[in-house]
């Protein structure tokens, strides 16, 4: 199971800084996420600064592992420091810890109530209430869920479910049941919205409310999303042995899911096995990369060094939107989830000639180093195997 | 009369060698013989890894003819020999 998780924020009007502040943070090797949103008192950089260092602190805390998720929002809940002015705590929070079995442990402090969807519909989960035994008006409630395939969850600022405060229709504001409403109609419109599109939604129409769609908070909407994930297949280079390209290409051809190659060898030997013709298009070069070709069932066909040395530095550098064969494999690379790569590792003696540009580069390091960015970075899971 | 295939290699040696600067011949040659000749790219012609201590890229196939360190000049004249011109 894959979480689709993204947030999607406004300022309130007027203010040149963000006061709510979301941090999420994913752990291959512990098939783990946690992600912690909080909104700070106030408005503007003040606000900013309390919900930052909140979110960082209990993120940094819950990550240890080294006391449990209760605890650490109870102690961060006791030492959070009171406002001068309104005599009150000076964030508030919302803490999820999942894992890729769907089990996910949440603490809420101060936010809005999370929503729950199932099949539609709204469940409503059992939790602890935990009073502070320092502050009389703080009480976290800490819930322990079983998520399915399909399930949702959505978090949200009060600057969510009190958008409209005092209009002519909404005298009370969005409240929950408006934002039941918003989201349970957009699912039934597109059941397979992803996290970004539905956190974005909800903001647009919570803003479209306000008076002159002028936020008078600030405003997130984070959305959780358990699904399959979206798998791809990178096949670069020709494996050591040519007697095992039959066994290889076998795999390659039974892979479920969106199918790369990168590489001029590769590329051929794969057409050679699977007996698909090889059409290119009517260009050498764009942006100073060989051009792509297309191969029937393959769905991006490039150069091997030179484009993958390119595309690691996009990955890099954050640029996104490139109209080449290495721009062209950044999307297809972050249009995934799950990333495999088929690394063959025969060299070819002429890549090693001193003439060439020092650029040139093995591509095990290559690949070595799009892992960890695209781990990192990008919060992708890759898996190599080389042959 | 058959068709003169044009094979332009795009693999990672070509291109550093100067297949890049082929595109020339990619607008050049339709203009000149019409439709008697078919130039495209090939993502690689496989052959530098069998010539590489010579190494001559890149590489151009003209039908079956191969030219080695290939300029637009060597690449049109062997286009002319094929047509007898």
């Amino acid at each position: 199971m894959f979480i689709d998780i993204d947030c999607n924020q406004v300022k309130k009007y007027n203010q040149n800084a963000y006061g709510d502040y979301f941090v999420s943070k994913r752990y291959p090797d512990e098939e783990r996420l946690v992600a912690v949103l909080s909104d700070g008192l106030g408005s503007g950089i003040k606000a900013n600064i309390l919900s930052c260092m909140t979110a960082t602190m209990l993120l940094k805390f819950v990550e240890g592992d080294q006391i449990p998720i209760k605890d650490a929002a109870e102690i961060v809940m006791n030492s959070l420091p009171i406002c001068q002015v309104r005599k009150i705590s000076y964030s508030t929070f919302s803490i999820i810890d999942i894992n890729d079995d769907g089990l996910a442990k949440i603490v809420e402090e101060g936010n809005p109530d999370f929503l729950w969807i199932k099949n539609g519909e709204v469940m409503v989960p059992e939790y602890d209430s935990i009073s502070s035994k320092t502050h009389k008006n703080r009480c976290m409630k800490s819930y322990r869920i079983n998520l399915e395939l399909g399930d949702r969850l959505i978090f949200c600022s009060d600057g969510i479910t009190q958008c409209g405060l005092g209009n002519e229709k909404l005298k009370l504001g969005l409240r929950r049941e408006g934002l039941i409403k918003i989201v349970l109609s957009k699912l039934e419109e597109e059941p397979d919205i992803s996290s970004r599109e539905l956190s974005e939604y909800i903001v647009r129409q919570a803003k479209n409310i306000e008076r002159d769609r002028n936020p008078k908070d600030d405003m997130s909407a984070v959305v959780l999303y358990c699904r399959e994930p979206r798998k791809s297949l990178v096949f670069t280079g020709p494996p050591f042995l040519q007697n095992k390209d039959p066994e290889y290409v076998e795999i390659f051809k039974n892979f479920k899911g969106k199918k790369a190659i990168c590489g001029g060898t590769t590329a051929n030997l794969v057409s050679r096995e699977l007996n698909i013709p090889i059409t290119m298009d009517k260009t050498i070069s764009v942006g100073k990369l060989p051009s792509c070709s297309y191969m029937e069932g393959v769905d991006l066909v490039t150069e091997g060094i030179l484009t993958l040395t390119q595309t690691l530095e996009y990955l890099e550098d954050g640029e996104l939107n490139i109209d080449n064969a290495a721009g062209k494999l950044v999307k297809f690379l972050l249009d995934s989830d799950c990333i495999y790569f088929m690394v063959g590792a025969k060299l070819n003696q002429a890549h090693y000639n001193p003439s060439l540009p020092i650029e040139i580069e093995i591509r095990k390091n290559i690949i070595k180093k799009m892992k960890i960015i695209l781990q990192d970075k990008y919060y992708k899971k890759v898996s190599v195997q080389y042959m | 009369m058959a068709k003169v295939n044009v094979k332009v290699c795009l693999g990672t040696t070509c291109f550093v060698m100067g297949s890049a600067n082929l595109q020339e011949l990619i607008e050049l040659v339709p203009r000149k013989y019409g439709d008697l000749v078919d130039v495209a790219g090939s993502p690689c012609l496989g052959l530098c890894s069998i010539d590489w201590e010579f190494s001559k890229a890149p590489y151009v196939k003209v039908d079956d003819e191969v030219i080695k360190e290939a300029t637009v000049e060597k690449v049109l004249a062997a286009i002319d020999k094929k047509l007898g011109k």
